[in-house]
């Protein structure tokens, strides 16, 4: 039990959040683990993006949002007062359901997070870009083009450019809002094999609303239902033995 | 096609700049000339001179607009009372006809002319200043505001994901891609500016004996104003018609 709680990197603690009037997320309490994969599942208009939004303090650019409730990021309040947003932001990365590559060159784009957060010798910087796309399987194919557009690139390599982009700030955790929302199928199987393969340094959250992608790469998982968190518990247990009866019919496919 | 964007870009960045410049010089002379004790000559080419400070001032206000409609869009939320109040009186000033402000200036400007014995500075001057500040700020409030908002929201979440703070977000990510919308209403703006001071300066020349105008070379300035309100509208419909 001890040991479990070491592992515990963000613990979300009776969370309700609204906009304006409309409450979107009820009572949500979970715990997310060092360096596994939290897949939280849902269907459309859930509040899964507005719980994970609540995670990195992006909600903070709504106008009419509020919550009540206790993020902690190891062990400290993300809300609390003398915390600045943009280094939670810097240490708990995002990437979204489109790709959205600024308009610079891929080499940019990769170096935009560090450049910001204070790197700017060169030296440095080739050095942090180029690992990065080697994380992400994407340098052989950029090297040539790096001082191209990203336009050139395909849909499914601009995210991964993204989740480059992201790595490339070094944060503790990443999460992935429906990361292959927008992919063909060609282009899955690499996203999903690259979350797996960075369980090894970082820890992710992934956000998704197909639940055999969240049955394959993730470690636990949560069902968000009409903004209450239905159950959650680790992956294999959810889908195999859900506790909850909305649960098992959305495993099956009988809800949502 | 970028590139010849960004070549397009500068020279219309560039003729503003040469614009001011040269209505700079302009004020640098009206200042000896408003010194100057005045004449029966020298009068009618002082109240002149007072035309081409107008257009300096109104540059002015284009850039005011900007900063303006950066600081409502940008720094205060849309619920604001500040905001809303600003907006509607854009909203307001930009629903009427340029033609009723040209009328407006008109009206002043000959008064003024008119009533003027030379002295230059007279509460009719502020009324024209503010005849041009009012043609071309809500204008330049109102497309700088719609140049920001056409950002989209998630550049800008991606930007702050990566840890950038608001003004960086402004400035690498929001700025670059609404900088040619910006750009567009200024050169609109100027656009209206100019071609009122054509018009106030068609009708002083009439005001003048045919020899006296053309010895005072206003015909060629007058044609000067009109094209270069032309030049400013075909940046403004060039740079409107390859939004980002
Ligand atoms: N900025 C906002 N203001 C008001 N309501 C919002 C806002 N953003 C989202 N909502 C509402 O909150 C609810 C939850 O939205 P959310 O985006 O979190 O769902 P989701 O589970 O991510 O859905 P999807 O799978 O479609 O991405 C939706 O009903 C949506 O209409
Ligand atoms: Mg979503």
């Amino acid at each position: 039990m001890k040991s479990e709680k070491k592992q515990s990197i963000l613990s979300i603690r009776k969370l309700n959040a609204w906009y304006g009037d409309r409450q979107i997320l009820i009572n949500l309490s979970f715990e997310v683990q060092r360096r596994q994969v939290t897949a939280l599942i849902g269907p459309s208009n859930s509040g899964k993006s507005t719980l994970v939004r609540c995670l990195n303090r992006l909600n903070d650019f709504t106008l009419n949002f509020r919550f009540t409730g206790e993020i902690l990021f190891k062990g400290r309040d993300l809300y609390a007062s003398m915390v600045d947003a943009t280094e939670v932001r810097m240490q708990i990365g995002m990437v979204f359901r489109k790709p959205i590559p600024f308009r610079c060159s891929i080499y940019e784009n990769v170096a935009y997070g560090p450049r910001i957060s204070g790197v700017n010798t060169s030296v440095r910087l080739d050095a942090i870009v180029e690992k990065s796309l080697r994380r992400v399987g994407l340098w052989d194919e950029v090297e040539p083009i790096l001082d191209g557009t990203p336009d050139e690139l395909s849909i499914g390599q601009q995210q991964r450019l993204c989740i480059a982009r992201a790595l490339a700030v070094e944060p503790d955790i990443l999460i992935f809002d429906e990361p292959c929302g927008e992919l063909d199928p060609m282009e899955t199987p690499k996203v999903e094999a690259l979350v797996r393969n960075l369980k090894a340094d970082y820890t992710l959250i992934f956000v998704t609303n197909k639940r055999r992608q969240a049955a394959r790469v993730s470690d636990f998982a949560g069902f968000l239902y009409c903004g209450e968190l239905i159950e959650f518990g680790a992956t294999e247990k959810l889908f195999t033995n859900p506790q909850d009866i909305r649960t098992e019919q959305y495993v099956t496919g009988k809800l949502g | 096609m970028d590139k010849s964007k960004i070549v397009f870009h500068s020279i219309a960045l560039i003729t503003l700049v040469v614009v001011f410049l040269f209505f700079w010089y302009l004020i640098e002379n009206t200042h000896t000339e408003i010194g100057q004790q005045p004449t029966a000559n020298s009068q009618q080419p002082t109240a002149d001179s007072h035309l081409y400070l107008l257009l300096p001032i109104s540059l002015l206000a284009i850039l005011l607009g900007v900063a303006c409609a950066f600081y409502l869009e940008e720094r205060l939320p849309p619920t604001n009372w500040f905001r809303r109040l600003i907006e509607s009186e854009v909203a307001i000033f930009t629903g009427i006809p340029s033609l009723l402000y040209g009328l407006l200036a008109v009206e002043i400007f000959v008064s003024y002319t008119l009533g003027s014995s030379g002295q230059g500075w007279g509460v009719l001057f502020y009324a024209e200043v503010l005849t041009f500040i009012v043609l071309v700020m809500p204008l330049t409030i109102r497309t700088t505001q719609a140049a920001l908002r056409s950002v989209a929201t998630p550049i800008r979440e991606s930007a702050y994901a990566l840890g950038a703070s608001q003004w960086q977000v402004l400035s690498n990510q929001v700025v670059p891609l609404a900088f040619p919308g910006i750009l567009a209403g200024c050169c609109r703006a100027m656009s209206r500016a100019l071609a009122a001071a054509a018009l106030l300066m068609g009708i002083h020349t009439w005001g003048y004996t045919h020899e006296t105008a053309i010895s005072a070379g206003i015909h060629s300035r007058y044609v000067l104003l009109l094209v270069a309100a032309l030049l400013f509208s075909t940046f403004f419909s060039f740079l409107k018609e390859n939004p980002t």
